[in-house]
């Protein structure tokens, strides 16, 4: 429930919009019904004056007909126009609380959801909150509140109709939803358990039928695959008895209801408590007061999915924060000297150490690498000097401070870091380039893209540096993406340069001349380069060995190539020359 | 696209029973509708005209209850016959589809499209129903009931039946104009709102990129202003769009109205009866409303087509014949394997294997090593029966491999890829994998050979706990190890590795050396080398390059030679 009251504190800001759209809505309902009831008291009353011979004032009531007639068409436009803008202006302003929320969080925060399509689903999330609006707060308020006015209405003739009335309504769209959500929610989350299952052995066969067939358990996967479709189908075969027998219920519900007004209104017109002509419209009220509740099942069903939803949402942003800014302004630090003693760091209180006992020494103009097999503890590292998480153990300084005691910001204005996973966005790549410096000029910005090696490729492009990446444009080799973002952390002119894994995904001619290129570019700079390839580390000060979170060897190149190394061993491979990829 | 709906024509060829009983059925509840509206008019009537009460009604509203009884056992019995046809159908075509998938067989399986084919099984399949449950009936429907509305309004009331005939058509012509429109406009709508949702999502992928340059925080003005754009520029469509849903609306509900008046005024002038009249007022809008549910059905369509396409594509991907070989290889824990002058070309003619000929004895272990694309890789898919060679042959103890049963062969083939596979299921599952039921002790005993058994029982239910999805909380050195558990659960004589290239921690490393070393041993082995070690542990070194046998012979003879391999490991060799 305090998912529920915390999800609509979120649409507040937006109740104007949000009223005027119920309030159209239950206009379009109550134009419907007036229609039907006064088309069935015209009907009788023109009948009856026309039995008497006579005629009656039926300019009015024709009248009446045809203004409710287009009361309720041109109603239904703005209704959709005001819905539709109203969820519009919730939509922007749930991601701009969402995203506000989430920033400070990462990356550390979002880093359980990286990969994989954990992200696009939290943006799925998002998207789902607004059927809170559209689907359920409409339809849910429009039909309590056209029920009420159809209940008034109906008990200015006769209290026995607007109370059977009242009760059919309430069955209809109370107590049947409830009901199918009570036995639908067994079936229901077998479905989606067993489609899951259903979709991971489809995975495991196409990504395992090797071994599978190696195996000889083809045949068994295929047939496993075929049973969970099986099931899936009985499992759905409950869920449409039950769909079926609600939805078949619900239109019995308005059937009884019509058949009371009528059984009620002849016991009333007999015993003269209303005259005759107000029957059938009294039978058309009863039937149009159904239109509103017909999706309450479905509102219903709806509720459930966004609160999901939203509980997922937020499960995310409620996550503590890993860094807290200190209150202080930074301090003005002595020179750019970055030394770490003894640092340990691990994800949780209790949980393993991921990096133990770290001495790392970066006197300005430096240039360190660290090696290691994934899982060693490198990128960690990365992320502790870039201020994403915090160190439990030992000491980082900058320029003779704690790094506790710079606000985030000014700390990273001074290191310049090519991640693991560069992101290209999905804009031009000048404005790609010019995240890390907003006011750079052209000459800055191919002076960045020459020093990485990309310029020529860019220049290549029909549109150079306004040519589009990624979606809407074209894609970049992952080579080319990695030269980008070294360009980009070029173009920030940081004195600490840190990479992680820069030339992976690079064929070895481009590997040595990115290596070329940075070397030229940390001539004045420190450099951190993480790897675990083995070029260009000759020309490294020092080369760190670590090894699941510790740092087991270092040295320069020759030293530790003369001995019974871990660095020496990890250069017994076979490296060819790549050639380009075969086409199948 | 022509040929995706000729498909799910043909495929509901399958269903047309049950599809044409759910239509009868839908039919028999139009016919009772107009029953029960033409009973409902007599009540009245009799109330307001005849001046009776209850005596005179009662049989009327007895009979009213049964035919609301038959109307509600025929729409749920239509709900279910229409289920039935549309999941017999799914049933079907997925089991088609998995068929097909297995026959296209492992070389064929892109493993990055695995999630894409994945969705096409799952919720491609599951997207037909709504067409074949909701909107191929409704399509019956919308003709048959309006029509039956029709022939009984039109003698009761021409005027009133003039109306419907002069409006009833636009609906559908309209719906199929703004279709058409509509189609359009939501389409750029639907990319406008996939362009907002993409870039949210660009966004959120490149936070971490944003921090580090300090621009993460201007970002939320961007995230604002490009929302708020969309708004006005959705708004802008919109304003249009709606305006054919307008007309529709207007059609229906203003014909109602013009009905409702014209029988006012013809029960004035008493051209027409009174429950005649309310008949047809009660009947106006069943006219319209099948009609109007063809249109919310329609988008079924279009999803069912988005569906098809991908299941027709999959389907018409042509399979490799099997070979129906039927001969059984005599048992035997020593294999020798001869390939003899094998060429092996794919499908786009790029020739892979020229003529190759390596014989492999017994307990031999040969190291295959080259560059990538020398060929490598088509060596192991042709000794596995993954494909079979263009022309040459492979023989096995002497026996042609084309000519002995593939299930039969792979009993004595352990093949460990270089990224295995971890199958969703326990551990146990994993280490049995093709011989579920097995014992426990050797599972166990597998498993203490491969040095996985400790990690296993550290794991919160021992072989018990469920792995999978690709080995998700298990590390790259237990998931090898877990595979090589597999391998010497299954004890075949011969082993078939793919080295991996990148390196795992020390610990794990030291482990999964000691482990292939206790496989290898007596078997007769190829590996895909990456290591200089494995490489000089070989009995035989065979050089591939460009799909020929460059090089052949140990470690120390190819050193002597100045060839690729020389030129390949001289460096480190020296260095040793």
């Amino acid at each position: 429930m305090s998912t529920f009251r915390r999800l609509i504190g979120l649409f507040l800001p937006y109740w104007r919009w949000i009223a005027f759209g119920i309030l159209v809505s239950l206009v379009v309902v109550i134009a419907n019904m007036a229609l039907l009831g006064t088309a069935g008291w015209f009907l009788a009353a023109m009948a009856v004056a026309g039995a008497a011979g006579g005629t009656m004032n039926y300019l009015l009531p024709a009248a009446a007909i045809r203004a409710f007639a287009i009361l309720r068409t041109g109603g239904r436009y703005l209704e959709r126009l005001v819905t539709h803008e109203a969820t519009l202006r919730c939509l922007s302003g749930l991601r701009v609380w969402f995203y506000e929320r989430i920033e400070p969080l990462a990356p550390a925060g979002l880093e359980a959801y990286q990969g994989g399509d954990l992200l696009s689903r939290i943006g799925a999330d998002i998207d789902a909150l607004d059927n809170l609006y559209l689907r359920t707060l409409v339809p849910v308020t429009v039909a309590v509140l056209s029920t009420l006015m159809a209940f008034i209405f109906l008990s200015q003739y006769s209290l026995q109709v607007a109370v059977a009335d009242l009760g059919f309504l309430a069955l209809a769209g109370a107590a049947l939803p409830l009901v199918a959500r009570r036995l639908g929610s067994g079936p229901g989350a077998r479905m989606v358990e067993t489609s899951s299952q259903l979709r991971l052995a489809v995975v495991d066969a196409i990504q395992g039928m090797g071994e599978l067939t190696v195996s000889g358990a083809d045949r068994a996967q295929q047939k496993e695959a075929e049973r969970l479709s099986h099931r899936l189908q009985k499992d759905q075969d409950r869920m449409s008895s039950i769909t079926g027998s609600v939805s078949a219920l619900s239109g019995l519900m308005v059937n009884l209801a019509v058949w009371s007004a009528a059984l009620l209104g002849t016991v009333l017109v007999r015993h003269q408590h209303i005259a005759a002509v107000d029957l059938p419209m009294l039978v058309l009220v009863v039937m149009g007061s159904f239109e509103s509740v017909a999706q309450l099942p479905q509102a219903c069903q709806y509720l459930g999915h966004t609160l999901a939803a939203a509980r997922r949402i937020f499960a995310v942003v409620d996550a503590p924060a890993c860094i807290t800014d200190p209150a202080q302004a930074s301090p003005q630090p002595r020179d750019t000297r970055l030394e770490l003693r003894g640092v340990g760091l691990r994800y949780s209180p209790s949980g393993p150490w991921v990096l133990t006992d770290i001495d790392l020494a970066l006197a300005p103009g430096r240039r360190v690498a660290i090696l290691g097999p994934s899982g060693a503890g490198k990128s960690s590292l990365i992320s502790l000097l870039a201020r994403f998480r915090e160190y439990e153990r030992g000491d980082i300084r900058l320029g003779g401070y704690p790094l506790r005691a710079y606000q985030a910001e000014d700390l990273r204005a001074m290191i310049s870091v090519v991640p693991q996973h560069p992101h290209l966005f999905n804009t031009t790549v000048r404005a790609n380039l010019l995240l890390a410096a907003p006011d750079a000029d052209q000459g800055r910005i191919e002076a960045a893209a020459r020093s990485a090696r990309i310029h020529a490729d860019i220049d290549a492009l029909p549109e150079g540096y306004d040519s589009y990446v990624g979606e809407a444009g074209l894609k970049f080799s992952r080579g080319q993406i990695r030269r980008l973002a070294i360009a980009r952390a070029l173009l920030r002119d940081a004195p600490i340069l840190i990479l992680d894994e820069p030339t992976e995904g690079l064929d070895s001619a481009t590997e040595r001349e990115v290596m070329d290129s940075l070397m030229a570019a940390s001539d004045n700079r420190t450099l951190l380069f993480i790897t675990h390839r083995l070029a260009g580390l000759e020309r490294m000060d020092e080369i760190v060995v670590m090894d699941r979170g510790r740092i087991i060897e270092r040295g320069r190149h020759a030293e530790l190539l003369n001995g019974n190394t871990r660095y020496r061993q990890m250069h017994a491979v076979l490296v060819f020359p790549p050639e380009p990829a075969a086409v199948h | 696209m022509t040929n995706v709906t000729g498909w799910l024509k043909q495929t509901g060829i399958r269903a047309a029973k049950p599809l044409r009983v759910a239509v009868a059925l839908g039919t028999c509840s139009g016919l009772l509708l107009i029953l029960q509206a033409w009973v409902l008019a007599g009540i009245v009537n009799t109330v307001v005209f005849g001046h009776r009460g209850m005596t005179a009604v009662s049989p009327m509203l007895m009979s009213l209850l049964a035919v609301f009884a038959a109307r509600s056992a025929i729409a749920w019995a239509s709900e279910r016959m229409a289920f039935h046809a549309a999941a017999n159908i799914k049933l079907d075509v997925r089991r088609q589809l998995l068929e097909h998938l297995f026959a296209l067989g492992p070389v064929r399986m892109v493993a990055e499209h695995a999630g894409e084919l994945a969705t096409t099984l799952t919720d491609g399949v599951e997207a037909l129903e709504a067409y074949y449950a909701r909107f191929l009936p409704q399509m019956a429907l919308a003709a048959l009931v309006p029509l039956s509305i029709l022939a009984v309004v039109t003698p009761l009331d021409w005027v009133s039946g003039l109306v419907l005939v002069a409006t009833g058509p636009l609906i559908p012509l309209a719906m199929i104009f703004i279709g058409r429109n509509a189609e359009a406009l939501n389409q750029r709508q639907w990319r406008r709102l996939a362009r907002l949702s993409a870039h949210f999502l660009d966004v959120l992928q490149g936070l971490t990129t944003l921090k580090l340059f300090n621009a993460s925080r201007r970002e939320a003005a961007v995230v604002a202003k490009l929302s708020d754009d969309y708004r006005k520029s959705t708004m802008a469509v919109l304003r249009i769009a709606f305006l054919s849903s307008l007309a529709l609306e207007f059609l229906a509900t203003v014909s109602i109205a013009l009905i409702a008046v014209l029988i006012g005024f013809r029960m004035m002038w008493r051209d027409l009866g009174f429950r005649a009249g309310l008949l047809v007022l009660l009947l106006a809008p069943e006219f319209y409303l099948p009609l109007r549910t063809l249109g919310t059905h329609y988008h079924a369509r279009m999803n069912a087509i988005g569906a098809g396409e991908r299941i027709v594509q999959l389907l018409k991907t042509e399979a490799p014949p099997q070979p129906q070989a039927a001969l059984a290889l005599p048992a035997s824990n020593r294999i020798g394997i001869q390939l003899q002058n094998v060429r092996y070309a794919y499908d786009s003619g790029h020739l892979v294997l020229d003529g190759v000929s390596i014989e492999i004895a017994a307990a031999e272990h040969i190291a295959l090593v080259g560059p990538s694309g020398a060929g490598k890789t088509t060596v192991v898919n042709l000794l596995l029966g993954f494909a079979q060679p263009d022309s040459g042959q492979i023989l096995v103890n002497g026996y042609p491999l084309d000519a002995v049963d593939r299930r039969q062969w792979l009993k004595h083939v352990t093949w460990v890829p270089q990224n295995p596979r971890i199958f969703h299921g326990t551990v146990y599952d994993n280490i049995t994998l093709g011989r579920p039921g097995s014992d426990r002790e050797a599972v166990r005993a597998a498993a203490h050979l491969a040095l996985a058994d400790e990690f296993i029982e550290s794991l919160p239910f021992g072989y018990d706990t469920v792995v999978g999805e690709g080995g998700r909380g298990l590390s790259g050195g237990q998931v090898r190890r877990l595979a090589l558990a597999r391998a010497f659960f299954k004890d075949a004589p011969v082993v078939i590795l793919d080295e991996p290239s990148a390196s795992l921690d020390l610990e794990s490393e030291a482990k999964l050396t000691a482990g292939l070393d206790r496989l290898t041993r007596g078997r007769t082995t190829v590996v895909i080398a990456h290591r200089l070690n494995t490489v000089m542990n070989a009995d035989r070194i065979i050089v591939l390059d460009h799909g020929q046998v460059v090089e052949s012979g140990t470690h120390r003879e190819l050193l002597g030679q100045t060839g690729l391999y020389h030129r390949l490991v001289g460096q480190y060799a020296g260095a040793g």
